[in-house]
Parts: structure tokens; C-alpha cells; sequence
């Protein structure tokens, strides 16, 4: 019979608590809601995910748009430090998170006192908040015994702090149950003080404190009382203003198996939105630590198979213009988008609810492809070239075995390849644009720092008749930029990782002696797979 | 807003009322979707999948019994079906002798009251903590839960078994409740010993 009261009565503490516990959304959950149950009104979101998209891809244009090589250099613009400090207390309606718990004990007694430190409001007290006390025996037994007496000096701390909660301080004159009293209403916490037999009886006077706000009720929860049976309730609470590390200047009653019960009819209406943010914030707090970088970490490996396209231009300066008349010279290149490669492995942290840095390392293999006529025997051909001292350009004599295929000699038609192997750092941002269930749309850039360790290099002929083959003209590094908008899916411990992207390559893949600009870019179709830690 | 007014407003997917209705409901769903889930953003998501049905399916709510009660079935059969998706939800619920999974002691926080107990619950194994939520404290039978998670009836009670032996531990290690098995132990603080 004992079991089965103990069965039931186990079951119903674990109801009771968990009917009682509430935690507050944040305010994505009601966003993907709205957004899911109203999509005619969702394009605010489509509409600034392609302002992203259309901004980054401008922002990369804008700043590479200037085509001078000596113009190879990165920029460095002064960086705007935002210093943001959070303050968590504030005053008035001041609210102080402790997170930290502490057991101690009280000299001579062993009395083991478990309590959780924060000043909240009523309705983040109701949600949160519970205090065990130790047996008002061991209290008495304890007043009675040493006649030593404690005083909990409560610390105000900052949220997060990992400071001690309160500390203890012997021989202070107080009465041990008025440290209580002081050490709850300091906190503004709850007192859930239940006695285990009918002996204990504690009357406490404490001194009068100024403002100390202080209100009574009574009556407990209906429910309780019909599960406490025949216990007698009565309900105190007592809120101070937590600036106010005083005592109040009534004291807490505590009957003979008296229960403090609290009103878990709470309205969440009542809450103010900074209670409503605390409470968040004091939740997001409390999760669980050892796993949260784990949480928060992912591993990727992903590969692109992408179309190569290049933009040719030239620049060149003094009497050796031969480039100044042909207006664009691709034009007179007959050319075709060659496929390459990009894959790597990599790391991304969500460091934001939405946001997410990426880094790791990639392969990239660029091609692109021209059409030209094999030559029966070597020519002689120009190159244009740019003086690096003096910034004039002049012509290098040069051999060549492949013609233009505009040019009119040509013999035998061939296709030749403009080839590049690099190893790159990429680093960027992702945002979560939307997700569901097993889906997550994200939108992202990245700044890839490139080193070309490899490649062949075909170079037109000043004269526009001729390519030279030169893979010393290929500059050793680069910096590219990515963009790319891709979805999630969910694939049981894994994600799936599909969609388009484009990479730009900001400088000259030729040194700054080449008269000749090429910038490459690629256009893809990203496929990976992520795996949490 | 009244329930009457809210009810009448989501049935014709009026924005105001179903927000209405979110911002009232939905600070204790989360609590439900707290102890099932990993973590807090698995929470939201499936809170989120849960009030998507809601408000989808608010025109089939006939003022039968309470409209929370409703709103809570819902959601838990949610949670459930995204459960249900994890494979090592398939794995760990099925698994009988899972008795020999510890509890690390630091993944405990120490919060008072209901928080505590809500953490306590969720350092359970995932099989364990899902049958328990689901018979203890959403109130389902072993025959539904059986039904619900596609496994035995005998399974969902020797993991529940199983489960309330292990939270009690936990309770007890912590402090929340006293080995004593007394009906005054639950309601009353811990006597320290």
C-alpha cells in the first residue's frame, strides 16, 4: 500500500513540477509560424535574402571594378570597433542572475543547504525558482546547540557570474532563521518550506528595513492542499526590491508543516517583456554546457562541379597600345566555358541563432576553353607587357605554335586549355534564411584567400594572331570571393547540402607584368554533407 | 482575447488571433517540447511544427474538453513523429537493458523546483525519458504509448520502470527528494542528513 502511495504520489510530483515548468520561445518560432500559415506575406523574407545575395555580389563587383594590376593590393579600411557591453543589472526593476549554485553547510550542524541564488520578479520566480531549506529541527536543533548564529551576506553579481551566491558569515548576531528570512528576501526567492513533523514552530523578528516592498497572500494552490490531504497551507510570498539587500521588515511565519506554494495559474500576460527576456535568456543560460560547442559545430565536405567563364581585358600604358583599337578584345578570342572543380572539407559554428562562421580548406581546379589552329611551325610573335618600374608597356618578342582561330593562316584546328590548380582558405558567413522541420535554407559569402600552385597559361599575342604559352605569367596568389544560397536536409545524423554558387576570382590571374587582365569566375552546383560533432 | 474569440479568429486565419493564441499557450507547449527534445532549438522547432498543426487543424476542435488539452496532444504527438524520425530514437527505445547508461552528475543543473525536476527528466536515456514523459506526465497508457512509439506494451513498461528507478536516483542524488519513501517527502524540503 506504502508503494502504491509512493508510486502515485512519485508520479504526481513529477506531473505537478512539469505542468509547472515554462520556458518562452523566442521570437523566430512565432516568425517561421506566421510565415508558414500566411506565405502570400512571407516575401519580406525572399525579398531581403536576395537583397543579401544582389548586395554581396555588388559589394564584390563594386570593389574589384577598378582593372588596374598595380591596383593588386587589398585595401585596408578602418575598422569600426562596436564596443557592446552587456549590462545585467539594472536598476529599479533590477533583476540579477546567479547561475551558479552552491552547497553549503553550516558550521556545527552539517546542515546542508541547497539554494539557487537569483533575484527575479514574481512571475520569474513562479516559473524558475524553488529553495530547499533544511529541516526547521536541525534549525532549532542548531539554535538551540550553538547558539552560533549566521548571516548569508549576499553578493549582488552579474548574470552569469560564476561567483559565489552568498557567502557565510559566523558570529554576526542574527538569528539563524533570520539569515533565512535575509538570504530569501534578498534573493526575492520563494521559500517552499515544508515540515516534516509537527513540532517546529519559528518566530522570527527581523528589524525594519526602508524599501522593502513586502506583500502577503494566502491560500494554496486547490490542488495542493487536496494532495497534502489534511496539511494545513498557508501561503506566503515576499518580493523586495532587489537593489535592496535587506531584511524585510516582516517575517517570513513559518507554520507547523506549512507549504509555500506557488500559484502556478500564472499568466504569462502578466510578464513584461523584459521578464519575458530574462526569463529566455535565463534559460538559454541554464542549458546544458558540456555539449553546447558540440551543438553548435559542424563538419562539411562538399564538392562543386562548375562552369568556368572569364571577363578579358587589358591594361596597358605609353606608345605600346596595340590592344587601344580592337575596343573588347574578346571579341577576337574565340572561346567556351570549360568545367572545373571545387571541393574541400570544412567547419562551421553557429555562433548565432541564424548566423554561422565557416572556414576550412579547398581544391579548386579552374578551365576554360579556346579555340585555336595548330601552326606547322613555330612564329614569331609580341606580347604586351607592363614595365614594373616605370608602368609603360613594350612589346617582348615571343614564339608561338598556335594561331588564333581568327586568324586566317590557321592550319589545323585545336582546342587549348587555360588550366589553374589552387589551394584556398575560405571564410565566410552563412545565414539561415528559413527552416522547417528538415529543411533549412541558408544564404552565404565568403572571402577565400588563394594560393595557385599549378596551372598553363595561354597568352594572346599582342597583334591578336598568335597564343603564347607562358605558365610563368600565372600569379601565385589570389583572393576569390564565394557566393552561394543552398538548402539543408535533414538525412538522419546527417545534412544534406544543395545549391548554387558562384566564386570570383578579384585579381588578374596574370602577374602584373601582363598587360593582359583575366578574372575568372565560376558558376556551380554545390553539393554536401554535414555531420554534427 | 477570450478563448471563444481566439478560437473564432484562427478558424478564419486571422493573424491577430492565432498570435493571440501562440503568446498564451505557448510558453508551456515549450515546456512539453523541453522534455522531449535535445536541446532548446529542438524544442522551438518542434514547438513550431507542433502550433503549425495547431492552427491548421483548429477547425476540427469541437469544445471538447479543455482547449489546452488539445493544444497539448497535439504538440506531444509531434514531438513524438520528429522523435520518430532519429533513428537512435528507434534504437534507444527499444533497447530493454539500457539500465547500465549513467547519468553524469554534471549534466544536472541545480535549479530549483520544476526546472530541476524538467532537467532531472531530460538526462534520461532518450527511450527512457520518452516513455516516462508520455505515462507519468502527459498521462498515456502503455497500450497508446505502445502504439505511439511502434513498440510492445511490455517495452513501454519495463522502460518506464526502468526510467522512474533511474530518476529517482537522480532525484535522490540531488537532493529533490529523500530516500525515505514517505508521502510527506515530496511536498516537504530535504532534510539534511
Amino acid at each position: 500500500m506504502d508503494r502504491n502511495f509512493y508510486s502515485d504520489d512519485f508520479e504526481q510530483l513529477l506531473k505537478e513540477k512539469a505542468d509547472q515548468f515554462r520556458m518562452y520561445p523566442s521570437k523566430r518560432v512565432w516568425h517561421s509560424i506566421y510565415n508558414n500559415l500566411h506565405p502570400s506575406r512571407r516575401w519580406p523574407s525572399a525579398a531581403m535574402s536576395m537583397l543579401l545575395i544582389i548586395s554581396l555580389l555588388l559589394t564584390g563587383y563594386l570593389n574589384t571594378s577598378d582593372n588596374s594590376i598595380t591596383n593588386q593590393f587589398v585595401k585596408s579600411s578602418d575598422t569600426e570597433n562596436i564596443n557592446s557591453s552587456q549590462s545585467t543589472q539594472k536598476t529599479g526593476t533590477q533583476k540579477t542572475v546567479f547561475t551558479n549554485t552552491k552547497h553549503q553547510q553550516l558550521p556545527n550542524t552539517g546542515a546542508d543547504y541547497v539554494a539557487k541564488a537569483f533575484t527575479t520578479t514574481e512571475s520569474e520566480l513562479l516559473t524558475y525558482t524553488d529553495v530547499k531549506t533544511p529541516d526547521p529541527n536541525t534549525i532549532d536543533a542548531t539554535i538551540q546547540n550553538n547558539q552560533k548564529e549566521e548571516q548569508f551576506a549576499v553578493e549582488n553579481k552579474t548574470a552569469n557570474s560564476d561567483k559565489d551566491v552568498f557567502q557565510t558569515a559566523e558570529n554576526t548576531g542574527k538569528g539563524i532563521t533570520q539569515v533565512i528570512d535575509t538570504y530569501i528576501k534578498t534573493n526575492q526567492i520563494f521559500v517552499d518550506i515544508a515540515n516534516a513533523n509537527n513540532k517546529t514552530k519559528i518566530k522570527i523578528s527581523t528589524p525594519a528595513a526602508n524599501n522593502t516592498k513586502e506583500e502577503e497572500f494566502t491560500g494554496a494552490d486547490e490542488n495542493d492542499l487536496n494532495k497534502t490531504g489534511n496539511e494545513k497551507a498557508s501561503t506566503k510570498k515576499s518580493l523586495a526590491s532587489p537593489a535592496n539587500s535587506v531584511v524585510s521588515n516582516k517575517p517570513v511565519a513559518v507554520n507547523e508543516n506549512s507549504v509555500v506554494k506557488k500559484d502556478i495559474n500564472l499568466n504569462a500576460k502578466s510578464l513584461s517583456p523584459e521578464e519575458k527576456a530574462w526569463i529566455d535568456n535565463y534559460a538559454l543560460q541554464n542549458k546544458s554546457r558540456s555539449n553546447k560547442w558540440k551543438d553548435k559545430l559542424d563538419f562539411e565536405f562538399y564538392i562543386t562541379p562548375a562552369v568556368n567563364y572569364r571577363k578579358l581585358t587589358t591594361d596597358s600604358k605609353g606608345s605600346a597600345t596595340p590592344f587601344a583599337t580592337t575596343g573588347d578584345i574578346n571579341k577576337f578570342i574565340s572561346q567556351k566555358p570549360g568545367l572545373g572543380v571545387e571541393t574541400g572539407v570544412g567547419l562551421s559554428y553557429a555562433f548565432a541563432k541564424n548566423l554561422k562562421l565557416k572556414t576550412g580548406i579547398q581544391f579548386n581546379y579552374t578551365n576554360y576553353n579556346i579555340n585555336a589552329d595548330q601552326t606547322n611551325h613555330p612564329v614569331l610573335t609580341t606580347l604586351l607587357l607592363n614595365d614594373p618600374t616605370t608602368g609603360y608597356s613594350y612589346l617582348a618578342s615571343r614564339t608561338s605554335t598556335i594561331s588564333n582561330a581568327y586568324n586566317s593562316s590557321a592550319l589545323q584546328p585545336i582546342q587549348i586549355h587555360n588550366r589553374t590548380y589552387q589551394i584556398s582558405i575560405p571564410v565566410g558567413l552563412s545565414y539561415k534564411l528559413s527552416s522547417t522541420n528538415n529543411v533549412e535554407w541558408f544564404a552565404g559569402a565568403s572571402v577565400q584567400p588563394t594560393y595557385i600552385f599549378g596551372g598553363n597559361a595561354h597568352l594572346i599575342s599582342s597583334d591578336l594572331k598568335s597564343y603564347v604559352s607562358d605558365p610563368s605569367s600565372i600569379s601565385n596568389w589570389n583572393l576569390n570571393l564565394g557566393f552561394e544560397t543552398y538548402m539543408n536536409y535533414k538525412l538522419g545524423g546527417y545534412r544534406l547540402q544543395v545549391g548554387p554558387q558562384v566564386r570570383y576570382q578579384v585579381y588578374s590571374t596574370y602577374r602584373k607584368n601582363v598587360a593582359l587582365i583575366e578574372k575568372p569566375y565560376a558558376v556551380g552546383l554545390k553539393v554536401g554533407i554535414i555531420k554534427g560533432f | 482575447m477570450t478563448e471563444e474569440l481566439m478560437l473564432s479568429g484562427c478558424i478564419r486565419n486571422n493573424a491577430t488571433a492565432q498570435e493571440a493564441l501562440y503568446n498564451r499557450f505557448s510558453p508551456r507547449m515549450l515546456g512539453v517540447c523541453y522534455r522531449f527534445a535535445k536541446n532548446r532549438e529542438d524544442a522551438e522547432d518542434m514547438l513550431q511544427e507542433g502550433f503549425i498543426k495547431v492552427f491548421t487543424q483548429i477547425h476540427q476542435y469541437r469544445n471538447e474538453g479543455a482547449l489546452e488539452g488539445w493544444i497539448r496532444r497535439i504538440v506531444v504527438h509531434t514531438c513524438i513523429n520528429i522523435l520518430k524520425k532519429n533513428k537512435k530514437f528507434a534504437d534507444s527505445v527499444d533497447i530493454i537493458h539500457a539500465t547500465s547508461v549513467h547519468v553524469k552528475e554534471e549534466m544536472i543543473p541545480s535549479i530549483m523546483q520544476a526546472k530541476q525536476v524538467v532537467e532531472c527528466i531530460r538526462t534520461l536515456p532518450l527511450g527512457y525519458k520518452t516513455v516516462l514523459n508520455l505515462y507519468a506526465i502527459e498521462g498515456y497508457s502503455h497500450k497508446e504509448i505502445a502504439s505511439m512509439l511502434d513498440i510492445e506494451e511490455s517495452t513501454s513498461r519495463s522502460q518506464y520502470t526502468r526510467a522512474k528507478a533511474m530518476l529517482e536516483e537522480i532525484l535522490i542524488r540531488k537532493k529533490i527528494i529523500q530516500k525515505q519513501r514517505k508521502r510527506s517527502d515530496f511536498y516537504g524540503a530535504v532534510s539534511p542528513s
